[in-house]
């Protein structure tokens, strides 16, 4: 085969994974930030924190 | 008088009823996140026969040789593209439909815009990687590739007018007539090859005019897993790309009602 095929195919399923995982660790990371918050503004006695989750292993 | 002994009609313990929506919505949230799962795990499955079929076991063709390899992922990456901005054309659609009006709409779109202009970029570069074998060069001013490169900026330019601050309702408003203007170019892409003359190949997959396919036996069968594949992992891609505008919105709402919490506090001490 020549070197055009495997870079086309190279090229398409990195690229693909690379955005898969940043869209993945960027959900995480902003489903964390929002528990964090939540969890100091519960224990702050804050409105805007009640009833909220506290966050994954704390 | 009746006295209230049990611990399931003792007032304080019975169920709020946002609490058992709550329950409702993380149940919900809970067999959403399996069925996008699912949808990631068969399409990652479906790539790796994909990818094992088109290069290892499908023949080369008569004319292209082993350059038609290139087919099991040019032409889905290109479909992907097309239903991504068809998505984010009927959300934006239905978003300005007053009855149907929900940020919700505003979110699906903007996640599928973005994914499509990340298979619009994949779906340039492997045909431009195809083309240097087959035409004797990388890029040329042909109307398919012109179309399609100017349907990259388009989305490029949609998705930055996503980032432009203001009110959530006016930017989704905004954003919405900008997906209904680019998505134009959509139809356009698709028929230049017949509507014009092209050195790119006319429809083969399936033509418009006569509804005749040229890919036949397994070469038809890995393209057409490529198409399925291709679609699984677009629909788990806007699924993860919706939750986490989903977030960044409760993030700035409670960030918002936090704030005002704060100044109302040191306002009345």
């Amino acid at each position: 085969m020549s070197g055009y095929i495997e870079a086309g195919y190279i090229i398409a399923f990195s690229v693909l994974g690379t955005y898969a995982t940043s869209v993945v660790v960027r959900e995480r990371a902003a489903g964390t930030r929002l528990r964090r918050r939540n969890y100091d503004a519960t224990r702050a006695g804050s409105p805007a924190g009640r009833d909220k989750d506290a966050p994954v292993g704390n | 008088m009746t006295l209230l002994t049990t611990r399931q009609e003792t007032p304080d313990d019975a169920p709020r009823p946002d609490q058992d929506t709550r329950g409702q919505g993380q149940r919900a949230s809970r067999r959403a996140s399996h069925i996008l799962s699912a949808f990631g795990f068969f399409g990652f499955v479906g790539l790796c026969f994909t990818v094992w079929l088109g290069l290892w076991i499908t023949p080369p063709d008569e004319f292209m040789g082993n350059l038609v390899r290139l087919l099991y992922v040019h032409p889905p990456l290109a479909w992907v593209a097309f239903l991504a901005y068809g998505v984010a054309f009927l959300s934006s659609l239905a978003y300005l439909w007053p009855r149907t009006r929900s940020l919700v709409l505003d979110r699906l779109a903007g996640a599928s815009a973005e994914v499509g202009v990340v298979f619009t970029g994949l779906t340039l570069v492997t045909g431009s990687i195809w083309g240097r074998p087959t035409w004797g060069t990388y890029w040329t001013w042909d109307p398919l590739l012109t179309t399609t490169a100017l349907l990259f900026v388009l989305y490029l330019g949609y998705l930055a007018l996503r980032q432009v601050p203001g009110d959530a309702e006016v930017r989704a408003r905004r954003c919405a007539i900008g997906a209904l203007v680019a998505f134009i170019d959509v139809p356009i892409v698709y028929f230049s090859v017949i509507w014009w003359k092209s050195l790119h190949q006319a429809p083969t997959v399936l033509d418009p005019i006569n509804g005749k396919t040229y890919v036949h036996g397994s070469m038809a069968w890995t393209l057409l897993l490529g198409f399925v594949s291709f679609t699984l992992v677009y629909v788990w891609l806007v699924g993860h790309r919706y939750r986490l505008a989903e977030l960044r919105d409760r993030e700035d709402d409670e960030g918002l009602e936090a704030a005002i919490a704060e100044r109302r506090a040191e306002a009345n001490p």
